[in-house]
């Protein structure tokens, strides 16, 4: 029999220092890991029983900084995984790492758990542009720690990269890349910077220098041309790979395919539902140790309507460079996708915005780049979902 | 019941006049809580101003009376009618029609700033309505009033004698019982008859949804009361009277007949307030006068503009709206029109541009729609080479060159009051908007009072902020229309993405239409926010493009990241995109912001 797929993300909302630019939900200075795995192992249990039709074909391990997690919490929570949920033999594991805080031994102690793949957030490779972001390590420590992870057996890596950051120009950027593309990482995700509001650049923004958008959109372009020369294609807006290298993670989110999160602000999407926890690591272990004591830690949690979930495949299939395909849309929702968007279609087919070739509509760069004005415009948002997303979840 | 003239000795109509700001409706308030209208419990700012915008903007829109009850020092008893006028150029007329239900009239002057345009207009008003003219220096609480000067001038400019005149302070409260001795003291009485036949006059009405149209009246000769059959010499109706009384600021008060010298409401189960025009004479159908009272108009409408709901959905919405307002103001005129750009909407005729301002304002709070305005235009006189003459008060109707013989527009006669500082800037002004100059008078060494002929089409886009900017807000501005005289007129079209937008299309002086052009192609640009596709904007006349600017095309839109599964987050961005979208106008294949239509308004670069 086939069995039902699922992912699991694990939230460690810790970091030695908040990154400026970034809204992730983390805590520095944070002392009680060993209350916090039994926490997240507390809500694994409460989730095992529902999820035992289930097999689990991907785990992903985010933060915050993972890595900062004791290596002994690190062992409880990765045997806990495997205790509560049927993990595949050919799962994709990986684990987030910021380099300067891995050391060779613990990588090669989580590689034998079974963790098969690793993120790290470089970013960039120019010194300055790492001050800028208000990261904590230097290129080299990244060097260092990429070296770690591959002696420790990694053999399927991923460097983040960004652009659009302050004082960045498309020369940098480019030497940036060679510098990545020299390594030869498995997967190389290329992230725009987007000021998010209540950091630290939101508030600074006026003092940041940064890449008008004629240039930004110069960046995107031929970063996506140099890295396709050099074997890494794109196959999401901002995430490229080498052949049979794509996260099957990430995929889960885009495929519309179920979830479930663990830790304080983790999203789920599990049985037609959506639900996330609230951005508070106390809240989180307290409801958990105290389950009797009527702690609400969801953030949102609302059940996906048939036409919310037509909204969903558009919005998050076509941010794949394979697109939307025609015939799984008919047979997913029994309404031909090229005929009911036929005048926006048009549009943006006539305009080189969107391509069609066998069967799927799909964005060019061009169109990729502006996705959001294009989305909304096939969205319904209708009243149902309207009404589930104004009640209460706006923080 | 013997009703006599010797009664209205104890009558005193009057009616306070005044440049705007200089303490009109705190004077009034003052005047209600000093004779005990009102308890000072009771008292609000602005009582007689009721409509909320009114109180906001500090102005008053409509007029009201209300009836004062005064015991004299001497122990005499006496009615004081205080009939409020609105106090802006727009009103003009209303402003005559209940200057002539008074005998006499207070006049304002602002202690720290003299005289002013609209203090000078109004008191000519109320001089040319016969009015006995009580001056009244107020503000004399502020440090930089000046007593002595203010009443100088309103010796030396309006010519009627100011020594000893009462000083105030309104706002304070000083000196009122001196206002209301005099206001007894100084302003006549009523002279008229209550044997000769009915003469009223309408000074003002409004809709009541129990009582049907209000009427307020003057009673110059005769008595009416309830069961009298009126007729209305104007418009021709007859109407049953069902009950008179007289006006406190908390409502009407029904009493037993309205006799000479009176000022009260008249009702008579009048449907439609058109039946009731302002300056109509009220007289009996059997019996009455055969001379009606002098100075009777329609209102005109001066500026015309289309206003369309910004969701076409809500067309029938808004010409309730309109129909509604239209029951209380007869000055306002609708009719349907259509535009290409934004669908079903109504021209709307208005006295001026306050008076569309607080139209549009009241449609949008009082009835909850968002309206697009197109820009106001003036009613071209255009004669053509077949030898007919046609009024346009839409630039899409504008015919072509070729068929027009003459084009005239409408000029005014403005006159413009300002510290002597600013006179060159306002004269650039004045040059700048095509104004011919005719004289300038010097009110004292600091003051001048300049007269200009100015277009009115050059009046209606922002030449009252641009006069107000370029004299830090001291220039004071009144104006009535002269007649039309001919000049070299254009259409000016607006393209966008190649297509004429009809909406944006408006007449133009020839020599003005190559800047103004230019001008609202980079108003335009601000107000269209960037697309997929670049947009031209162009100005031409006829078919020859005389400006262009370009919105570039959208550059990133994009969600780079997806937050660990956050779909939530992206779906409500994308939801708000949406949200946004639906706000703007589509022309063509270019989305526009509601606001764009405005844009040729605002056009004075200081």
């Amino acid at each position: 029999m086939n069995r039902k797929k699922l992912g699991l993300y694990i939230h460690i909302p810790i970091c030695e220092k908040k990154c400026a630019y970034c809204d992730f939900y983390s805590v520095t200075h944070f002392e009680e890991c060993s209350r916090y795995t039994d926490s997240l192992l507390l809500q694994m249990e409460d989730f095992s029983k529902e999820c035992s039709s289930y097999e689990v074909d991907s785990v992903f391990i985010g933060g915050g900084t993972p890595t900062l997690l004791p290596k002994k919490n690190m062992v409880e929570l990765i045997n806990g995984i495997y205790r509560n949920f049927k993990v595949l033999k050919d799962a994709e594991f990986t684990m987030e790492a910021n380099p300067a805080s891995v050391d060779l031994s613990t990588l090669k102690k989580y590689r034998k758990l079974g963790v098969n793949r690793l993120s790290i957030g470089m970013q960039s490779a120019n010194e300055k542009e790492l001050r800028g972001l208000t990261r904590i390590h230097t290129f080299e420590e990244f060097c260092n720690s990429y070296a770690a992870a591959r002696k420790a057996g990694f053999d399927n890596i991923n460097v983040d990269v960004m652009y659009g950051i302050p004082m960045q120009t498309k020369e940098s950027l480019d030497r940036t890349l060679t510098e990545v593309i020299r390594l030869e990482p498995e997967h190389i995700s290329l992230y725009g910077l987007k000021i998010e509001e209540g950091t630290p650049f939101a508030k600074h923004e006026d003092k940041l220098v940064l890449p008008d958008e004629d240039v930004e959109y110069a960046m995107y372009t031929s970063s996506i041309e140099k890295l396709a020369r050099h074997g890494y294609k794109q196959y999401e807006i901002s995430n490229f790979a080498r052949k049979g290298r794509e996260c099957r993670h990430n995929l889960r989110y885009w495929n519309c395919e179920e979830y479930l999160g663990f830790g304080p602000a983790a999203h789920s999407y599990f049985k037609d539902r959506r639900f996330s926890y609230k951005r508070s690591v106390s809240m989180f272990m307290d409801a958990l140790e105290y389950p009797d004591a009527g702690i609400n830690i969801f953030e949102e949690d609302y059940e996906v309507t048939p036409s919310a979930r037509v909204d969903e495949y558009i919005m998050l299939q076509l941010r794949l460079n394979k697109g939307l395909d025609e015939n799984d849309f008919k047979e997913r929702f029994g309404v031909d996708f090229g005929e009911k968007y036929a005048k926006d279609l048009k549009l943006y087919l006539d305009n080189g915005f969107m391509k069609y070739e066998n069967g799927r509509y799909f964005f060019t760069p061009k169109g990729m780049y502006v996705s959001n004005y294009i989305l909304s415009s096939f969205l319904t948002f209708e009243s149902e979902i309207a009404d589930n997303i104004a009640s209460g979840l706006d923080k | 019941m013997s009703i006599t003239n010797d009664r209205q000795k104890h009558i005193r109509n009057f009616s306070i006049v005044a440049h705007i700001d200089h303490g009109k409706s705190t004077l009034a308030d003052r005047i209600l809580e000093y004779t005990q209208t009102v308890s000072k419990r009771d008292m609000e700012e602005q009582l007689l101003d009721n409509m909320d915008l009114e109180r906001e903007r500090g102005i008053t829109i409509k007029a009201r009376a209300v009836k004062l009850n005064y015991t004299a020092p001497d122990g005499q008893e006496y009615i004081l009618n205080l009939i409020d006028t609105p106090g802006h150029v727009d009103f003009n007329y209303e402003v005559s029609r209940s200057l002539n239900a008074c005998d006499g009239a207070i006049l304002i002057v602002d202690a720290t700033q003299g005289i002013q345009a609209q203090t000078l207009a109004n008191a000519y008003l109320a001089v040319d309505a016969g009015l006995e003219i009580l001056p009244v220096v107020n503000k004399i609480d502020l440090p930089s009033a000046d007593i002595e000067g203010a009443q100088k001038e309103i010796e030396d400019v309006i010519g009627i004698p100011a020594e000893g005149c009462p000083a105030v302070s309104a706002k304070v409260g000083l000196n009122i019982d001196k206002v209301v001795e005099r206001i007894v003291s100084d302003l006549p009485c009523p002279s008229g008859d209550v044997d000769k036949p009915l003469k009223c006059l309408i000074f003002d009405s409004y809709y009541d949804s129990y009582l049907g149209v209000v009427v307020y009246v003057r009673v110059f000769d005769g008595v009416v009361k309830s069961g009298d059959e009126i007729y209305m010499m104007g418009t021709g109706k007859r109407f049953t009277v069902v009950d008179v009384g007289t006006m406190s600021p908390f409502g009407l008060t029904k009493s037993d007949y309205l006799a000479a010298g009176d000022v009260g409401y008249i009702t008579a189960s009048i449907k439609n307030v058109a039946d009731t025009r302002v300056g109509d004479t009220v007289t009996l159908a059997e019996g009455g006068v055969t001379e009606a009272l002098p100075g009777f108009k329609k209102a005109m409408p001066m500026v015309f503009a289309g206003i369309y709901p910004a969701d076409g959905a809500k067309y029938g919405d808004l010409r309730d709206a309109l129909e509604k307002l239209r029951l209380n103001d007869a000055a306002l005129s609708f009719e349907p029109e259509t535009s290409a750009a934004l669908g079903f909407g109504f021209r709307c005729g208005f006295l001026g541009l306050l008076h569309m301002e607080i139209i549009e304002e009241r449609i949008e709070r009082e009835f909850n729609l968002d309206l697009i305005t197109t820009a106001p235009s003036v009613i071209y006189k255009i004669e053509k080479t077949d030898g007919s003459v046609v009024f346009i008060d839409n630039p899409a109707n504008y015919p072509s060159p070729d068929e027009i013989a003459t084009s005239n527009e409408p000029i005014v006669k403005a006159t413009i009051i300002t510290p002597t500082d600013y006179i060159g800037g306002i004269m650039e002004l004045c040059q700048d908007r095509r104004g011919s100059f005719i004289d300038m008078k010097y009110i004292d060494q600091t003051r001048a009072e300049l007269h200009y002929m100015l277009p009115l089409n050059e009046i209606v886009y922002d030449f009252f902020d641009a006069l107000k900017s370029r004299s830090r807000g001291y220039a004071s501005l009144d104006y009535e229309l002269d007649g039309y005289y001919p000049s070299k007129l254009v259409k000016l079209d607006i393209l966008l993405n190649g297509d004429v937008v009809d909406a944006l299309s408006f007449i133009v002086h020839e020599d003005k239409a190559y800047a103004r052009g230019r001008k609202i192609c980079e108003k335009l640009k601000e107000n269209i926010p960037r697309q997929l596709f670049e947009v031209p904007v162009q100005a031409a006349i006829g078919g020859r493009i005389i400006a262009r600017e370009t919105v570039k095309a959208l550059r990133k839109d994009v969600l780079a990241k997806c937050y660990g599964g956050d779909i939530t987050r992206k779906k409500k961005l994308l939801e708000k995109q949406k949200e946004g979208k639906k706000k703007m106008r589509t022309l063509g294949t270019v989305e526009v912001t509601p606001e764009a239509f405005m844009a040729v308004l605002k056009l004075d670069d200081e």
